[in-house]
C-alpha cells in the first residue's frame, strides 16, 4: 500500500482524530511516480473504482481498511496520464456512483460530471487558463436554414479580439462547438492562442447538431450542410480569406467521424482537419462489434479505406491511450499519410474526454494554422 | 560615414540608451515602431529609457488611412500580399524535402570523399533554391512598384512626403521590433529604404532582420514544434551579408549541432548573428566598429563571439 497508509496503520487501526488528520493532511488521489492511491471514506458494503480506461476492467475493488470506514486502492499508473472516474458503492445492494469527495478536480461533459485522476507530473497546460492580459474575443450568433434539414440551426460564432471588416480571416468549422466552449474552455484557449501570436486571429464557426447519432455517423445531408450551406452562409456574413488553405474543420469523437466524413464529400474544401478521438469504427472481415449506430460509421470509413485519396493540406489527429479507438485511429494514420496529406499524430495518456481535447487544441491548432508568432521578433 | 547600430531584443533590460550615446547624432529623433501594429506609437517607455523627445513615425497608421482612402493601392497590395503568400506557400513545398535530404547527408555515414562532395550538393541546392526564392519575391515588388507608379493616389503622396521631410531632418532614427513582415512592408510603402540608408539608424530585433538583405524567419521551439528556417523576403539592403538572429538563445535548438551546422552553411557566406537581450553591434561602412554579446553561427553549430573588423 502508499507510504501514508502504512504510516496511519502503523500502530493499528487509527482513531477518528488520526483519520481525520490524515485526510486534512493530504491530497487526493495520492500521486506518486508511476502510481496513485484512491482513497473513499464512507460506510458500504463494496466500494469499486469506476474508471474508463480501455484495456482495463471498468470496475475495480477497493480494499476496506480495517477498523475504519476508509476504502482504498493503489494502481499503477504512467506519470502524466490523466483520467476521470467515479466510486461506485454498494450497501444494502443498492449500487451508487459518486464523485470522489476528497479530490476537488472535477471535469465536466453533457453527461454530468466526473473526477479527475492527474496523474504524477500532469500539470494543466497554462494555455487553458483565464489569462488577464490576453485580449478577448466575442460570442455572437445567428439563425440559419438548411434545406437539407428543412429546420433551423443555431450557428455560434468566435469573432477574434479586435475583429475587423476590412480584413480577412481564416474560418473554423466546430463540430459541437458548444460543448467545446463549455468543457474544453474553447474561448479562453482562442484567446490565449491569438494573444500569443500561436494562432492567427480567426472566425469560429460553432454547430450543434440536435441528433448527432444520426448526423454525425455518415450523413450526406450533414456534409452538405456543412460543406455548402454553412460555408455560403458565413462567407455572405463574414470576410473570410478565400483559400481552402484558411479554412479548417474539426470535430472529436463522432464529431470527428463527422469531419471526415463531411471532408470526403467535399474534398479539399477545408484546407486544415483536426480530428480528436474519431470514432472511426471499422472491421476488416466479418461484422463489427460497435452497435448498429456504428453501421454507417463503418460502411463509410470501409469505403474510405478500400478507396482513400487526399482530403485536405493537413490533419491533425489525437487520440488517448487509454480509450479504446487508439486502434483504429493508429490504423487511419498511415493510410491518410499515404496519400500525400501532411498528417501529424499525437497520443495523449488520457482517455475519451473533453479536457483530453482540450489539452490537444494548442498543439492541433497551432499547426494547422501557424500564427504571427513566427514573424514576431519584439 | 553612416553609423548603424542592431541591438537585441529590449527586454528585460534595455540597452537602447548606451547606442544613442554611442552613436551621438545631432537632431530630433524619430522612431519607426509599425512592427506593433496596433500599439505603434506607445513609446512612453522608450522615451524614458532614450531620456529624449521620440517622435513616432507612424507608420502603420498612415498606411491604414492611405489603405481607406486610396482603394486602387489597397487593391494592388492586397494583391501582392496575396502573391507573396502563395509563394510562400510553394517554396515551402520545395524547402522541407530538399532540407531533408541535406540533414540525413549531414548525418549519414559513408566513404568521407565521397559524402563531402553528396553534402555541398545538397547545400548547394539549398541556397540555390533560396536565390531562386528571393528572386521571385523581388519580381513581385518591382511588378508592384511599376503599378504603383501608374496609379494617381494623392492622399499616399501626401502622407510620404510627411514621412520623407520627418526623415530627413531627423538626426537618428530608431526603428523598433514586432511583425518584420509587417515593420518592412510599412517602410517600403513609404519609399524610406534609400532614406534610411543615409541616417545613422538604431535597430533592434524585427528591425534589425529589416535592415539586411536577406530576412530569415527560424523558430526551433515554436508550439506546434520543430519549424525549418525560411527566407521570408528581401530586407531594405542597408546591412548586408549577415542573417540577423533576435531571441536566438530561446528560438534556436543549440543543443542540436548537426541543424546549427547546416543552418551555418546554408546561408554562408553571410554571417548568422544572434542579437539577444543586451547584444550590440556597431556598424561603420560595413565594418563592425563595436560588439558585445553577439555570436556568430560558426560552420560547426557552435557558437562564436562576434569580433570587430
Amino acid at each position: 500500500m502508499n507510504l501514508q497508509i502504512d504510516n496511519l496503520f502503523r500502530d493499528g487501526a487509527p482513531t477518528a482524530v488520526k483519520i481525520a488528520e490524515f485526510i486534512q493532511n493530504n491530497r487526493f488521489p495520492m500521486v506518486e511516480p508511476g502510481h496513485v492511491t484512491f482513497i473513499f471514506q464512507g460506510k458500504a458494503d463494496e466500494v469499486n473504482l469506476r474508471r474508463w480506461i480501455s484495456g482495463l476492467s471498468t470496475a475495480q475493488s477497493m480494499l476496506a481498511l480495517e477498523g475504519t470506514d476508509l476504502w482504498a486502492l493503489r494502481m499503477e499508473l504512467p506519470d502524466k496520464s490523466r483520467f476521470e472516474y467515479k466510486f461506485e458503492t454498494i450497501r444494502g445492494g443498492q449500487r451508487d456512483l459518486v464523485l470522489d469527495k476528497l479530490n476537488k478536480v472535477v471535469a465536466h461533459d453533457p453527461f454530468g460530471a466526473n473526477s479527475v485522476c492527474q496523474g504524477y507530473g500532469y500539470t494543466r497546460p497554462f494555455w487553458t487558463l483565464h489569462d488577464e492580459e490576453s485580449r478577448k474575443g466575442t460570442l455572437t450568433g445567428f439563425q440559419m436554414h438548411s434545406t437539407v434539414f428543412e429546420s433551423r440551426r443555431d450557428i455560434q460564432v468566435y469573432l477574434p479580439a479586435r475583429f475587423r471588416r476590412s480584413r480577412s480571416y481564416p474560418l473554423l468549422v466546430v463540430h459541437d462547438g458548444p460543448d467545446y466552449l463549455q468543457y474544453a474552455d474553447f474561448k479562453t484557449v482562442l484567446d490565449n492562442l491569438i494573444h500569443r501570436l500561436e494562432i492567427p486571429p480567426m472566425i469560429v464557426a460553432m454547430t450543434q447538431s440536435p441528433d448527432r447519432l444520426v448526423e454525425y455517423t455518415g450523413d450526406r445531408r450533414h456534409a452538405r450542410f456543412i460543406g455548402e450551406e454553412l460555408l455560403q452562409e458565413m462567407n455572405s456574413k463574414f470576410p473570410l480569406v478565400d483559400s481552402n488553405s484558411g479554412r479548417g474543420l474539426m470535430g472529436a469523437s463522432l464529431g470527428g467521424v463527422a469531419t471526415l466524413h463531411t471532408a470526403r464529400h467535399y474534398p479539399n474544401r477545408f484546407g486544415q482537419l483536426l480530428l480528436q478521438s474519431g470514432s472511426f469504427a471499422f472491421s476488416d472481415l466479418g461484422q463489427h462489434q460497435k452497435g448498429p449506430i456504428f453501421d454507417p460509421v463503418v460502411k463509410f470509413v470501409n469505403e474510405y479505406r478500400k478507396n482513400p485519396f487526399a482530403l485536405a493540406e493537413k490533419i491533425y489527429m489525437s487520440c488517448g491511450i487509454y480509450e479504446s479507438l487508439i486502434y483504429e485511429n493508429r490504423s487511419l494514420v498511415p493510410l491518410l499519410q499515404a496519400q500525400g496529406m501532411q498528417v501529424r499524430f499525437e497520443e495523449a495518456r488520457d482517455a475519451h474526454n473533453w479536457e483530453n481535447w482540450r489539452d490537444r487544441l494548442r498543439p492541433g491548432l497551432s499547426w494547422l494554422f501557424p500564427g504571427p508568432l513566427w514573424m514576431v521578433y519584439e | 560615414m553612416v553609423m548603424q547600430i542592431l541591438l537585441g531584443p529590449q527586454n528585460p533590460v534595455p540597452n537602447l540608451r548606451q547606442a544613442i550615446e554611442a552613436i551621438n547624432a545631432d537632431g530630433p529623433i524619430v522612431v519607426i515602431t509599425a512592427g506593433w501594429r496596433d500599439s505603434e506609437g506607445e513609446i512612453d517607455e522608450m522615451r524614458e529609457i532614450a531620456g529624449r523627445p521620440l517622435e513616432d513615425l507612424k507608420l502603420y497608421q498612415r498606411a491604414e488611412e492611405v489603405f481607406a482612402h486610396e482603394p486602387a493601392l489597397r487593391e494592388l497590395q492586397r494583391e501582392r500580399q496575396d502573391k507573396l503568400t502563395a509563394l510562400q506557400r510553394l517554396y515551402r513545398i520545395r524547402l522541407a524535402p530538399t532540407l531533408t535530404a541535406a540533414r540525413k547527408l549531414m548525418r549519414t555515414r559513408a566513404e568521407p570523399e565521397l559524402l563531402r562532395l553528396e553534402q555541398r550538393a545538397a547545400i548547394s541546392q539549398l541556397r540555390a533554391l533560396d536565390t531562386h526564392h528571393l528572386r521571385r519575391i523581388r519580381s513581385i515588388h518591382q511588378n508592384f512598384n511599376r503599378r504603383r507608379a501608374g496609379l494617381d493616389i494623392p492622399r499616399a503622396l501626401v502622407q510620404r512626403d510627411e514621412v520623407h521631410r520627418l526623415v530627413e531632418n531627423a538626426g537618428l532614427v530608431l526603428i523598433a521590433g514586432g511583425h518584420v513582415a509587417v515593420l518592412l512592408n510599412r517602410i517600403r510603402l513609404f519609399g524610406l529604404d534609400q532614406l534610411l540608408a543615409q541616417k545613422p539608424v538604431i535597430a533592434w530585433s524585427a528591425g534589425a532582420m529589416a535592415m539586411t538583405d536577406r530576412i530569415v524567419l527560424f523558430h526551433h521551439s515554436a508550439p506546434q514544434g520543430k519549424r525549418d528556417a525560411e527566407l521570408l523576403d528581401a530586407g531594405l539592403g542597408i546591412v548586408h551579408r549577415r542573417v540577423l538572429l533576435p531571441h536566438a538563445s530561446t528560438r534556436l535548438d543549440w543543443s542540436n549541432r548537426r541543424r546549427m551546422a547546416l543552418f551555418s552553411r546554408r546561408f554562408s557566406p553571410a554571417q548568422c548573428c544572434t542579437l539577444d537581450n543586451g547584444s550590440m553591434i556597431q556598424l561603420d561602412a560595413e565594418q563592425v566598429t563595436d560588439v558585445s554579446d553577439s555570436y556568430i553561427v560558426a560552420r560547426t553549430g557552435r557558437k562564436k563571439p562576434l569580433t570587430k573588423t
